[in-house]
C-alpha cells in the first residue's frame, strides 16, 4: 500500500480544526503576554528607534 | 562600485566612549549609508508606476470599447490584463518596497547594506524580470494562474534575485548591524522575504515542456517550447495552492512590507514615535498567525471542500480587528500633529493611504463571508476592492514615502509643494471615481445575474445584457484611472525638477556606532511571581509569562526568522495536507476522461490567450447559476486540469458547461469576430487563430508531460501516436464545420484545437462511464439556435440543475 493511500485513509479532517484552536491560542497568548508583561519604558525606547539618527561625525562626498 | 568594507573605518577611541555611554575598549566603527541604491529603486518605482497604471487605463478602455485593441492579438484584454496586474504588483509596488527597505534597514541597523554588489544585482535582476514579463505575456506565454503567470525560466530568475540577492543582502545586513534591537519594521521585512519565497516556490512547481522533450520525447526543444510548463497540481489542489499563494501574496507582498514602510516612514514624517509599539507587535503576529489561513475565501461555493472554505472565512473575519489595530496605530501616530496634516501633503498621502488600508481590511473580511461572497464573487466588486487597496494603500504610501525621500536623496528642496498637493487631490478624486463606479458596476451585475421574474425565469437570461449595463461605469473608471496617471506624471515632473537642482556632489554623512559584541547581556530574568511552586514553574513564569523570551527574540534575527517560517509553514501544512490527502474531498467520476491530444493543445491555447481573465469555469451550487449555466461543477471534473481554469471574474459568461451548446461553426465565427454573432459583445476578436497554423509536432510532448504528471493517457504516449490522433480529430472537426456551412481548410489551424477544447468542456459528467475519451464530444448540429443564447452560454430555457 502506498503512503498516499495510507494517509488518504486517515481521517485528517480534524487537522484544520485543531490547528485553528492552536493558532488562535498561541496568538492570544502572545497578545496577553505583551500587554500584561512588558515594561512601558522598553516599548517607548523601541518605538523611538526610527527617530534616532545619532552618531553623525562628519561628511564626505560622492558623485 | 564600492563595498561596505571599503566604506567602514574601524576606530578605537577611548575619548568618545564615555559620552556615548559605551564600555571602554569597545570597537567604534564609521560608515556611510548607500543612498544611491535607494535613488535607483525610487526612479524605478515612478517609471513602473506609470507603466502599470497606463496599462490599466488601456485595458479599462478595451472593456468599454473593444476595438481599442486594434484587432491585434498582442493587445487583447486576456493577454494584457496579466501584464497590468504583474506590473502594478511586482514592478510598481515591488520597487517601492525595495526603496523603503534599502533606506530604512540601513538606518535601523546602523550599517551600510551588507553588499553593494548584491544591491545592484538585486536592482538590475528585478528590472530584467519585469522586462521579461513585458516580453512574454503579450505573446501568450503564461502559466495561466493569476499573479503567477510568468513562465518557469522567469520563475527561477525570481527565486534567485529574491532570495539569492535580496534575501542574502538583507539578512547579511541584519548580521552586521550595530543596533541590538530589531525595530518592528524589520520584522515585517523578514516575514515578507521568507514567506514570499515559500509561496513562490510551492505555487510554481511545474513541469516544463522542454524537460519532457529532452527526457522523454528525445527532441531538442524548439523556441517557444522552452517557455511552456504545466503545474504539478491539478484541479481542486491547483486551485487551492493558487489561492493560498494569491491571497498570501497580497498579505506578504502588498501588506507586510508596506506596514514596515508605514512603521518607519510615518513616524519620520510626523516626527513622532509610533503610537503603540505593543500594538505593532500584535499587528505583526496577527498577520503571521492568521493571514496565512485566509486564502480559501477566494473559492467559496466552488468545488473546494466546504471545511476549507469555512476555515478561510473564519480566519478572514478574525483578521479584521488586528488589521484595524494596525490602522489605528498608524493614524494615532499623528496624535498631537494633526495640524501638520492640513499643511503637509506627505502626511495627507499617509493618512489617506492608511485609511484605505482600514477600508480594505474591513471590506476583505466582509467579502469573505459566504453569503456576501455569493453576490460579490465573479463581479467587479472584487476589482473595486483590490483597487482601493492598490491605488489607495500601496500607491499613496509609496507616494508619501517618495515625496519624503526626494529632498533627502537629491539634497535639494522639493521643486514644488503645490504640485505635490495637486497630485494628492487629483489622485484622491481619481481613486474615488474608480472605486465608486466599479462598486456600482459589481453590485449591479451581481444582482442582475440572480434576478428572477414573476414567472420564475431569469430576468436577464442573456448574459450580455448584464455586461452592456456596465459600460457607462467602465467609462467613469477610465476617467478615474486617467486622473491617477496624471498624478503620477506630476510626481515624475516634480522629481525630475528636484533632481535637476541637486548639488554637484552628494554629501554623505559619516556615522559612527560601536560594533555589536558577540557576547551580550539580555538583562536579568524578571522576578517570578510564584511562591509555592516548583522551580520549573517559576522559570516558566519568569521566562515566558512575563514576555522576556520575546525581547530576546527581537535581538536574534535567525531565531526570529525560524519562528516566522515555522508559523507560516505549520499553518500552510495543516491546511494543505488534508486538501491533498482526504479522499472524499475529490470524489472521482468514472466518466471523466483525459482530454484528447487535440483538446489538450486547444486548452493550452485557451490558457495562452488568457480566457480565464474573463470567463470562469466553475458553476456554483446556487439556483440562479444552475438555471443559467447548468449542472453545478464537481471536484472530480477537474482532476486532469493542469492548470485549473476556474477564473475569478465573469466579464463573459461561465464556460463550465460550454461543450455541445453551440455548433463547431458557431464557435469559429464567434472567435473570428464575436460581434458577428452578438453586436453587443465586448469580447476581443481572435481572427488570428483562423490563420495561424497549429504546431502538431509539439503535441506528443504535451501528452507525454500530462502522462508524467499522472494523467492516464494509455496508447497516446507511444511515439507519434498523439500527433496522429490529433490530426485525425482535427480533420473530422474541419469536415463538420464545412458541413455546417463554415470555412474550409481549417484542419491545420489553431482554431480547430481551441474549438475542440471548448466543445469538450463540462461534457464528461453526462456521459456513460465507459465512453471512449476521444469520442466526438459535441453534436454536429447546433444544440441551440435561438440568438438569445448566443452570448449567454446558456439561457433560461436550459435548466439542468439537479441540486
Amino acid at each position: 500500500m502506498r503512503l498516499s493511500e495510507i494517509m488518504g485513509r486517515l481521517d485528517l479532517a480534524f487537522w484544520p480544526q485543531a490547528a485553528l484552536v492552536i493558532f488562535l491560542a498561541v496568538f492570544a497568548s502572545v497578545v496577553w503576554r505583551l500587554y500584561a508583561r512588558t515594561s512601558r519604558e522598553e516599548m517607548e525606547r523601541a518605538g523611538r528607534l526610527p527617530l534616532e539618527e545619532e552618531g553623525v561625525v562628519g561628511r564626505t562626498g560622492t558623485k | 562600485m564600492s563595498t561596505s568594507a571599503a566604506r567602514t573605518d574601524v576606530v578605537r577611541t577611548a575619548a568618545i566612549e564615555p559620552q556615548l555611554g559605551r564600555r571602554p575598549g569597545s570597537v567604534v566603527e564609521r560608515f556611510v549609508y548607500d543612498d544611491q541604491i535607494v535613488r535607483m529603486f525610487v526612479l524605478a518605482t515612478m517609471i513602473w508606476g506609470l507603466v502599470a497604471t497606463l496599462a490599466g487605463v488601456f485595458i479599462g478602455v478595451e472593456l468599454a470599447f473593444p476595438k481599442a485593441n486594434l484587432g491585434l492579438e498582442w493587445f487583447s484584454f486576456g493577454r494584457l490584463r496579466p501584464l497590468h496586474t504583474n506590473a502594478a504588483i511586482f514592478a510598481f509596488a515591488g520597487n517601492s518596497i525595495f526603496a523603503a527597505i534599502y533606506y530604512s534597514t540601513q538606518r535601523l541597523c546602523k550599517t551600510r547594506m551588507y553588499s553593494d554588489v548584491l544591491s545592484r544585482l538585486h536592482f538590475w535582476g528585478w528590472q530584467a524580470i519585469i522586462v521579461s514579463a513585458a516580453l512574454t505575456l503579450p505573446f501568450g506565454i503564461t502559466q495561466g494562474k493569476e499573479y503567477a503567470e510568468l513562465e518557469w525560466p522567469i520563475d527561477l530568475a525570481i527565486a534567485v534575485v529574491w532570495l539569492g540577492f535580496f534575501g542574502v543582502n538583507f539578512f547579511g545586513t541584519l548580521a552586521v548591524r550595530r543596533e541590538r534591537h530589531m525595530y518592528v519594521a524589520l520584522w515585517f521585512y523578514i516575514a515578507t522575504i521568507v514567506t514570499v519565497t515559500i509561496l513562490h516556490v510551492f505555487n510554481n512547481l511545474s513541469l516544463p515542456l522542454a524537460v519532457v522533450e529532452l527526457v522523454k520525447t528525445g527532441h531538442w526543444p524548439r523556441g517557444e517550447e522552452w517557455m511552456k510548463s504545466w503545474p504539478v497540481y491539478a484541479g481542486v489542489q491547483d486551485a487551492f495552492m493558487q489561492w493560498w499563494y494569491g491571497h498570501n501574496a497580497v498579505a506578504f507582498f502588498l501588506t507586510t512590507p508596506f506596514l514596515g514602510l508605514m512603521y518607519y516612514f510615518m513616524p519620520k514624517a510626523a516626527e513622532r514615535p509610533v503610537y503603540s509599539y505593543r500594538l505593532s507587535i500584535v499587528h505583526f503576529w496577527s498577520l503571521v498567525f492568521i493571514y496565512i489561513w485566509a486564502g480559501p475565501h477566494h473559492l467559496h461555493y466552488t468545488a473546494l471542500p466546504g471545511w476549507a472554505s469555512s476555515l478561510g472565512m473564519v480566519f478572514s473575519v478574525m483578521l479584521w480587528m488586528p488589521s484595524w489595530g494596525g490602522m489605528i496605530n498608524g493614524l494615532m501616530t499623528l496624535r498631537g500633529a494633526w495640524h501638520k496634516v492640513t499643511s503637509d501633503p506627505i502626511l495627507k498621502f499617509f493618512v489617506v493611504g492608511v485609511t484605505f488600508y482600514g477600508m480594505s481590511t474591513f471590506e476583505g473580511p466582509m467579502l469573505s463571508v459566504k453569503s456576501v461572497n455569493s453576490l460579490s464573487h465573479y463581479t467587479d466588486w472584487t476589482i473595486a476592492h483590490v483597487h482601493g487597496g492598490a491605488l489607495g494603500w500601496n500607491g499613496f504610501l509609496s507616494f508619501g514615502m517618495i515625496y519624503w525621500l526626494l529632498p533627502r536623496l537629491f539634497q535639494a528642496p522639493l521643486y514644488s509643494k503645490r504640485l505635490m498637493s495637486t497630485h494628492f487631490y487629483v489622485a484622491t478624486v481619481g481613486i474615488l471615481l474608480y472605486v465608486l463606479a466599479i462598486y456600482t458596476a459589481g453590485i449591479t451585475q451581481g444582482l442582475m445575474w440572480r434576478a428572477f421574474d414573476e414567472s420564475g425565469r431569469l430576468q436577464y437570461p442573456d448574459f450580455v445584457e448584464t455586461v452592456v449595463r456596465l459600460v457607462p461605469f467602465y467609462w467613469i473608471r477610465v476617467v478615474g484611472g486617467l486622473l491617477y496617471v496624471v498624478g503620477i506624471v506630476m510626481m515624475g515632473y516634480n522629481a525630475f525638477m528636484t533632481w535637476r537642482a541637486r548639488p554637484e556632489t552628494y554629501v554623505e554623512e559619516v556615522h559612527e556606532a560601536p560594533a555589536l559584541e558577540r557576547e551580550y547581556d539580555d538583562g536579568p530574568l524578571p522576578e517570578t511571581r510564584l511562591t509555592a511552586n516548583i522551580d520549573a514553574a517559576k522559570q516558566w513564569d519568569s521566562k515566558y509569562l512575563q514576555g522576556w523570551f520575546h525581547r530576546v527574540w527581537e535581538r536574534k534575527p535567525l531565531k526570529f526568522t525560524v519562528w516566522v517560517v515555522a508559523a507560516v509553514a505549520t499553518a500552510s501544512l495543516f491546511e494543505i495536507i488534508p486538501t491533498f490527502l482526504i479522499r472524499s474531498n475529490v470524489p472521482t467520476i468514472a466518466s471523466v476522461k483525459p482530454y484528447t491530444p487535440l483538446e489538450l493543445v486547444g486548452r493550452d491555447i485557451y490558457v495562452g490567450e488568457g480566457c480565464y481573465n474573463c470567463h470562469s469555469q466553475m458553476i456554483r451550487p446556487l439556483w440562479h447559476e444552475t438555471v443559467r449555466y447548468g449542472e453545478y461543477s464537481k471536484p472530480g471534473e477537474f482532476v486532469y486540469d493542469h492548470p485549473f481554469q476556474w477564473g475569478s471574474r465573469r466579464i463573459g459568461p461561465d464556460l463550465a458547461r460550454e461543450g455541445g451548446r453551440q455548433s463547431f461553426d458557431w464557435h469559429v465565427r464567434h472567435l473570428e469576430n464575436p460581434r458577428n454573432i452578438n453586436g453587443q459583445s465586448l469580447m476581443p476578436t481572435y481572427a488570428h487563430l483562423l490563420t495561424e497554423k497549429l504546431d502538431f509536432e509539439s503535441i506528443q510532448g504535451r501528452v507525454d508531460a500530462m502522462a508524467m504528471l499522472g494523467v492516464p493517457y494509455g496508447d497516446a504516449v507511444k511515439p507519434g501516436e498523439a500527433v496522429k490522433m490529433a490530426r485525425k480529430q482535427a480533420m473530422e472537426i474541419a469536415d463538420t464545420i464545412v458541413k455546417q456551412g463554415g470555412y474550409a481548410d481549417l484542419g491545420d489551424k489553431k482554431v480547430i484545437a481551441l474549438v475542440a477544447y471548448l466543445q469538450r468542456i463540462g461534457t464528461d459528467i453526462s456521459k456513460p462511464a465507459d465512453a471512449a475519451p476521444a469520442a466526438p464530444a459535441a453534436p454536429a448540429t447546433p444544440a441551440a439556435e435561438e440568438p438569445k443564447k448566443a452570448e449567454a452560454g446558456g439561457a433560461g430555457g436550459s435548466v439542468a440543475s439537479t441540486r
